[in-house]
């Protein structure tokens, strides 16, 4: 009895943070600066900072395989390998599929990293706010519910989350992205400056391109190195050069002395009081030795990644919450969301032919959302943004020839003939309640317990944009004077943004939302979820500042509230 | 931007000019692994692989070529860690069926065989593989693996090429001086 009471109280703690991503390293930093006692949880294993990125200075001949995955890393990862960001220098980011299977009841392809900073590590880093018409747009077509917010409740939050995140861009004034708090811009190459004048010009600045808002440090700051352009980022920055959990809000928070962080500890559920009518703790499976274990706080909040959280919080039964923790809405694993892209179009840019670029920038353009904004009208809702950029690569012709030889390898190792630019679509999902996970006692993952089933598509609205997103990119790459303009559609299935959101979304009406303004749950005060599950709508810009924001302003109102004894 | 900036980054980290059947190895390549029908490699082997690779990117007054660089032995070690078994058994075939086609015309083996001699039997191969639309074939794969070992070799990427670790800055819009080698890395 004696050891039960001691454990407890050991296991004890003023907030558990379940999740050590961008969200999760937020919400310990900011519970711990405002005085609290934290547990953050993290599933996977721990990643010291620099020390832990073993590739991070790796030059290309170190690599056994030539960034290559060999066949046993691609049955280990059948999904992971869909696409391109696993790969042999970073391939330790990314789960072991067979561990922990899902069902895919339509293809989605389910990117994850289990470790300490979550992906926060190989994330995109592209930062962008979201603007009062992104907080409308719901209610203006009537898709999905009305966020309980608008863009003068977050703009503070955002104001903070960059001031310490330091994301590097350039004001613009554009309604649909609002300025924020940046360090210097990283430069426009020539093609891009020449492509942003003639757009600009041609359009009548009712479209503009700008350089990439980017959470990579154009100048030293808060001990943190400056960017050395070597665009490795995916293999974590040993100058501390892009926001990471790492890099910026764990320091923070160790710095403290009030975070402790457990690695390899997966929560299977949120464990409910029916007295309290409040989350008293969690019940954690250790990842290593599968012994059980339960840690208590007064508050919990839940950032284990979208699909995570809402894995968690439907595993959260109880007879007052059958359906899942917070369900009474029925929505919660509902309304998926993620950003559709990997369609625009590409072409040649003449007349720089005797300029070449020095250094490697991690970062590429934006075009921001203009579509059905102003005079603007189309034939679907919402918009897109563009990501890309140019450059001038390696000599790549003659591929049809197969050639070889002493003038081949002379080709190969010139730079190629022409600068490149290409123009990719970022397009908005809308909310769709039949877009949604739920559990699937069918299968079992490595620990036991049972996975998420994922039934996800795009629609016509989404089919109708990207029409636009290859036609819009040529008739601009055409403005600009680019040649030999082509565009493509790579097909994409949700997931592949990387963008999963929207599965328990915010709302001012418990009966049709999870979670109320400030990310708290309708039914159960103690427990926020401030992850990309939190999101009634995706617009069309990176979400992470946003992620970023919310938790701070949440953070900042729970301590608020516990200090007044309301949770 | 990122996503598919990264992929062609993908694909010059490996040297450019890489054929659709290794993208398509690289990205779908779905295979269960059946150790039993994995293929080995001699040492001879490694020899003609060398021999072979060295046709594809000879050494030049510029700089080494693909043997010096270790292609002899890169070459077999991907195709075993990295191929599916169908395509290590077509690989290992054609790398005999090449040494038999040397040996029929020339009375000589790959390795013992004149430049001149080993180049007209890749020619013929490499005529083969544009005959057969590029079907994965011993020429293309090992063609391939010399493009992506040479290029991401110590001598492909500081010698052919010129590589930068730490650059420090962005120039975006820097002069191309005369004879300015491509970077080794984007």
């Amino acid at each position: 009895m004696n050891i039960n009471t001691n454990l407890k109280e050991q296991n004890t703690y003023d907030a558990i943070v379940i999740g050590s991503g961008i969200s999760g390293g937020w919400a310990a930093k900011e519970l711990t600066e405002k005085g609290l006692r934290v547990i953050m949880l993290e599933r996977g294993m721990n990643i010291e900072h620099i020390t832990d990125y073993e590739s991070a200075m790796k030059d290309p001949w170190e690599f056994q395989h030539a960034g290559r995955m060999t066949e046993e890393q691609k049955r280990t990862h059948p999904v992971q390998k869909r696409d391109y960001p696993y790969q042999e220098a970073n391939e330790k980011w990314w789960v072991n599929d067979l561990e922990c299977p899902y069902t895919e009841d339509k293809r989605f392809d389910w990117y994850r990293g289990f470790h300490v900073g979550g992906k926060s590590l190989m994330w995109g880093r592209q930062s962008y706010r979201f603007s009062d018409h992104n907080f409308e747009d719901n209610k203006r077509d009537g898709h999905g519910n009305d966020w309980p917010i608008r863009y003068k409740d977050i703009a503070p939050w955002y104001d903070y989350a960059e001031k310490f995140a330091g994301i590097s861009g350039q004001n613009e004034g554009w309604p649909l992205l609002p300025d924020g708090q940046f360090l210097p811009p990283m430069d426009l190459n020539c093609v891009e400056k020449s492509v942003k004048e003639r757009i600009e010009k041609h359009y009548n600045r009712e479209r503009i391109l700008t350089i990439g808002r980017t959470a990579n440090l154009t100048v030293p700051h808060k001990g943190r190195g400056n960017c050395q352009y070597r665009n490795l980022c995916s293999r974590g920055c040993p100058f501390g050069a892009y926001f990471s959990t790492q890099s910026s809000t764990l320091p923070a928070a160790m710095a403290t002395k009030r975070l402790t962080v457990r690695p390899y500890s997966i929560v299977n559920h949120i464990i409910y009081d029916k007295d309290t009518k409040k989350a008293k703790g969690v019940m954690v499976i250790d990842a290593e030795t599968n012994e059980t274990m339960e840690f208590y706080a007064k508050i919990v909040f839940v950032n284990g990644s979208t699909l995570g959280s809402t894995f968690i919080l439907l595993n959260s039964t109880s007879e007052a919450h059958p359906n899942g923790l917070g369900n009474g809405s029925g929505q919660l694993g509902h309304n998926l969301m993620d950003h559709h892209f990997r369609c625009g179009a590409e072409g040649t840019a003449e007349g720089f032919e005797d300029k070449y670029t020095y250094g490697r920038r991690a970062n590429g353009i934006y075009v921001p959302r203009y579509q059905n904004y102003g005079n603007d009208k189309r034939d679907y809702l919402r918009g897109f943004g563009y990501q890309g950029g140019a450059s001038r690569g390696n000599w790549q012709a003659d591929v049809a020839e197969l050639a070889f030889g002493a003038d081949f390898k002379n080709n190969m190792s010139k730079p190629a003939d022409h600068w490149k630019m290409g123009l990719g679509g970022f397009g908005e999902m809308l909310p769709y309640y039949d877009n949604k996970v739920y559990i699937d006692h069918s299968k079992k993952d490595k620990w036991g317990q049972p996975v998420l089933a994922i039934d996800c598509e795009t629609k016509d609205n989404e089919a109708k944009m990207r029409e636009d997103m290859m036609n819009d990119a040529a008739e601009m790459l055409e403005a600009a004077g680019m040649k030999n303009i082509q565009t493509y559609d790579n097909d994409y299935y949700p997931g592949m943004a990387i963008h999963e959101m929207g599965t328990a979304r915010m709302g001012n009406d418990p009966k049709d939302s999870v979670l109320n303004k400030w990310n708290q749950m309708h039914e159960v005060s103690n427990v926020f979820v401030t992850d990309g599950s939190c999101m009634p709508s995706i617009a069309c810009q990176n979400p992470s500042l946003t992620f970023m924001a919310l938790t701070a302003r949440a953070a900042d109102y729970a301590v608020k509230e516990l200090k007044k004894k309301n949770i | 931007m990122e996503r598919r900036e990264a992929l062609k980054r993908v694909a010059y980290l490996m040297g450019g000019a890489i054929s659709a059947t290794t993208m398509g190895v690289l990205f779908e390549s779905f295979t269960v692994l059946d150790k039993s029908k994995m293929v080995n490699f001699s040492v001879s082997d490694e020899a003609i692989l060398a021999e072979f690779a060295e046709i594809i990117i000879p050494t030049t007054s510029a700089c080494p070529g693909a043997k010096a660089a270790g292609l002899g032995s890169f070459i077999p070690m991907m195709i075993q860690d990295c191929y599916p078994a169908n395509l290590q058994t077509v690989f290992a075939t054609g790398l005999k069926a090449m040494d038999d086609k040397c040996f029929t015309k020339f009375g000589k083996n790959f390795t013992t065989a004149s430049n001149q001699e080993k180049t007209v039997i890749v020619t013929e191969l490499r005529d083969e593989a544009i005959a057969n639309k590029r079907t994965p074939s011993f020429f293309t794969i090992a063609r391939d693996l010399t493009i992506l070992g040479y290029y991401s070799s110590e001598i492909g990427c500081t010698q052919a090429r010129e590589y930068l670790a730490i650059p420090g800055k962005y120039d975006g819009s820097a002069p191309l001086e005369p004879g300015q080698k491509a970077w080794a890395t984007s």
